[in-house]
């Protein structure tokens, strides 16, 4: 609140000084941004928007900080847009909002700016449409990977099966007291992983208005990852209360043979002062099985436009511009986050920025689907979370776990008018 | 009022005086209290999900009480809540006698030793709760190395992901935390009690337990009930602990009725179903607090007669 006073203050200020001077012009247009990047990356977001204002003098963007909890961002914007404030204008949305965002007419379709949709990673462009619409731009992007140690075996498994045995053979020879951790503990992480076994004998979430987990495939998943715990012994069962700082700890300090988790990790493990496995790892698409195949669960950053604004145009413009090759390069360069252009890929320049191999990186990003894109995602993602979690805690049996996810949410899709797959009316 | 007579301007002056004066206290208790209740009530009768809002905000009568009730998980979180407050604060109410009692004797160091007893409950909730999180976590966590140590379990348990073995850091940390609480209340009773009645025992040849039983144990009914009201609202309504502690799991099966309520509320936003719960854990705590003050009134003046 104090942020906006200031800056309408120095608008009005601006504006007086500007009649004063008996000059027509007009003061600049002023476009907020709310951003929780800290370090490197609000560094390089800093630069990046002074050069934006250089080369566009008639527009002024201001940060906001907020909290860097994506629950607590998230509960703030509600509130704002909620509320119909006209500010902020630019909106960094995590890719299972955009949806949400859009159903309830809160941000602005980004159709008739003309987006180069054609030059982004589809499952990037898809996660962010909502109703043959685009309603955001994918940022960077995240996605949910295999680490695996070079030292121990010599190339990554591309199946469970495979992975399993390898876990097995690696811990028989004395190496790793885990063979594979992953996050399992009732929360968001626990939808990903699941969606990356899920994928990996061909099932989906939902389809359309249509919950499908509770499928042949759905029980494979999930009767594999209950096996890897309790059968094979590959998943420890503390990886049940597990988020991704605790499965990183335990690769890193040579724990486990094998870990799933998002980029953020890779940097941070190269480095030898702190990790036992800096030069002993590297990444692979998760495996797959039959039926299906490799999967990555995708995450990340997109930028939507508050469709309250006054400036869309210039909005408009801070998006284009923070989504150009030049800007996404650097941010490649500065903190390691993946660009969500597939040509950058080809770039020479990107492979000396990125510390995993582009080509590896490209492959898996080319694996990847999006959670469910629905409004009411975060609904249904915690109904599965509790029944997953059931399910691999043994209170319950898969098969049964999976048709009471899908009868609850079904009944929710069903209850907000979004179950039948027919267009939801905006206001 | 005895002796009111609207005839006289005095006494009418006076009240008018006494309302202007009780006015504020009014207003505030109307604005801070009621007001919110009042509109919590209402919001439980529509239908208000802020990430929906192309449903609007129609009325739907008790739709969402009927929701509620017929919730399966809203049950077992009520009955989560109901289990996590008999056990805990039985335990606490008997640990904290016995407490209580030890720190009544007259020994050197009494008052660092009544002093060094509240510190847990001193603690911030949530600091607590990352404590025995961490000492109950993972395989190398202390109670796990201290069991297996001590042959009480072959290998180290996963404590948070049985739905029975999670309740244990749960109540743990809870009676931890609390019963000093608890023991510094039954004190203060204790030191109510008029030392002849002991003397007066024991010239009759009455044991330390009956000297407890006949003497100590009703005089100290009072104090007990203050503190069991205290605790069982307080246990009713417990959230921080748990949410910090197992959050809720594994499933929901350590799912108290304020986390189920704060995740319908402000992590799905559903103000309307939220609101709901909100009234019926009112409610619930609401008739708790009228039965123990009966029950309560009638044990002073009952203590009196």
């Amino acid at each position: 609140m104090l942020h906006r006073w200031v800056t309408s203050v120095l608008a009005t200020v601006l504006l007086a000084t500007a009649c004063g001077g008996g000059t027509s012009l007009p003061g600049p247009v002023v476009v907020t941004f709310p951003i929780s990047a800290l370090g490197a990356e609000g560094q390089v977001l800093v630069r990046q928007l002074s050069r934006f204002m250089k080369e566009h003098p008639g527009i002024k963007v201001v940060q906001r900080v907020t909290p860097d909890a994506a629950d607590q961002k998230h509960q703030l914007y509600v509130q704002w847009l909620n509320a119909g404030a006209s500010d902020p204008d630019v909106l960094q949305l995590d890719v299972i909002w955009t949806p949400e965002f859009a159903a309830a007419g809160w941000i602005l379709p980004l159709d008739r700016f003309l987006p180069e949709t054609a030059a982004f990673f589809p499952s990037t462009i898809a996660a962010n449409r909502w109703q043959d619409s685009l309603y955001a731009l994918p940022w960077f992007a995240d996605v949910g990977m295999l680490y695996w140690r070079t030292d121990l075996m010599s190339g990554p498994p591309a199946t469970f099966d495979d992975l399993v045995r390898q876990a097995q053979r690696v811990r028989q020879e004395g190496g790793p007291r885990y063979g594979f951790v992953w996050q399992g503990a009732r929360y968001e992480g626990l939808i990903t992983t699941f969606l990356e076994y899920l994928g990996a004998y061909g099932g989906r979430i939902l389809e359309g208005g249509r919950v499908v987990v509770n499928s042949g495939a759905g029980l494979r998943a999930l009767t594999e990852m209950r096996d890897e715990i309790y059968r094979y012994g590959v998943v420890p069962t503390t990886a049940l209360t597990w988020h991704e700082e605790e499965t990183r700890f335990a690769f890193q300090n040579g724990e486990a043979t094998f870990m799933r988790n998002w980029p953020y990790a890779y940097p941070l493990m190269q480095d030898s002062s702190d990790s036992r496995v800096a030069g002993k790892f590297a990444v692979a698409p998760m495996p797959a099985a039959p039926g299906g195949s490799h999967t990555a669960a995708i995450g990340g950053a997109q930028l939507a436009i508050n469709r309250r604004t006054e400036y869309p145009e210039a909005a408009w413009a801070v998006i284009d511009y923070l989504t150009r090759p030049e800007q996404m390069r650097e941010r490649a360069e500065v903190v390691g986050q993946f660009p969500t252009r597939t040509a950058l890929y080809e770039d020479p320049d990107l492979a000396s920025g990125l510390a995993i191999p582009p080509a590896m990186v490209r492959r898996i990003i080319e694996y990847s689907i999006p959670r469910p894109v629905t409004p009411i995602y975060t609904q249904l993602s915690e109904i599965l979370q509790i029944h997953l979690h059931r399910a691999l805690t043994r209170q319950s049996e898969p098969g049964a776990a999976l048709a009471r996810a899908q009868t609850e949410m079904q009944r929710l899709l069903n209850r907000v008018g979004l179950g039948t797959g027919e267009p939801v009316a905006r206001r | 009022m005895p002796g009111a007579d609207p005839t006289s301007s005095i006494e009418r002056q006076e009240a008018r005086i006494a309302w202007a004066l009780v006015l504020p206290a009014v207003l505030t208790i109307l604005l801070v209290a009621l007001f919110p209740l009042a509109w919590t009530v209402w919001e439980s009768f529509h239908l208000h999900d802020l990430r929906m809002p192309w449903l609007g905000k129609p009325f739907v009568g008790i739709d969402n009480y009927v929701e509620a009730f017929g919730d399966p998980r809203f049950w077992a979180a009520l009955g989560h809540t109901a289990f996590f407050a008999v056990t805990s604060v039985g335990l606490e109410l008997i640990i904290g006698l016995w407490l209580a009692l030890a720190l009544n004797r007259a020994f050197r160091g009494r008052g660092l030793v009544r002093a060094a007893v509240l510190v847990p409950w001193a603690i911030p909730t949530v600091v607590s709760a990352l404590l025995w999180r961490f000492m109950f976590e993972g395989q190398s966590g202390i109670v796990n190395s201290l069991l297996v140590d001590l042959r009480v379990l072959r290998e180290p348990l996963v404590w948070f992901i049985h739905p029975a073995a999670a309740w244990v850091p749960v109540i743990l940390a809870d009676v931890w935390k609390t019963t000093p609480f608890v023991a510094l209340l039954l004190l203060a009773g204790l030191q109510n009690i008029d030392a002849s009645l002991y003397e007066a025992a024991r010239i009759d040849g009455a044991s330390a337990w009956r000297q407890f039983r006949h003497v100590t144990l009703p005089l100290l009914k009072p104090a007990i009930l203050v503190a069991l009201i205290f605790r069982t609202l307080d246990a009713f309504r417990v959230f921080d602990l748990i949410y910090a502690l197992t959050g809720g799991g594994p499933g929901t099966s350590t799912e108290p009725i304020a986390l189920y309520t704060f995740n319908a509320l402000l992590q799905n936003l559903q103000f309307g179903y939220g609101s709901a719960l909100s009234v019926i854990v009112f409610a619930i705590t609401f008739c708790l607090a009228l039965l123990y003050i009966r029950f309560l009134g009638a044990e002073l003046t009952g203590a009196r007669r």
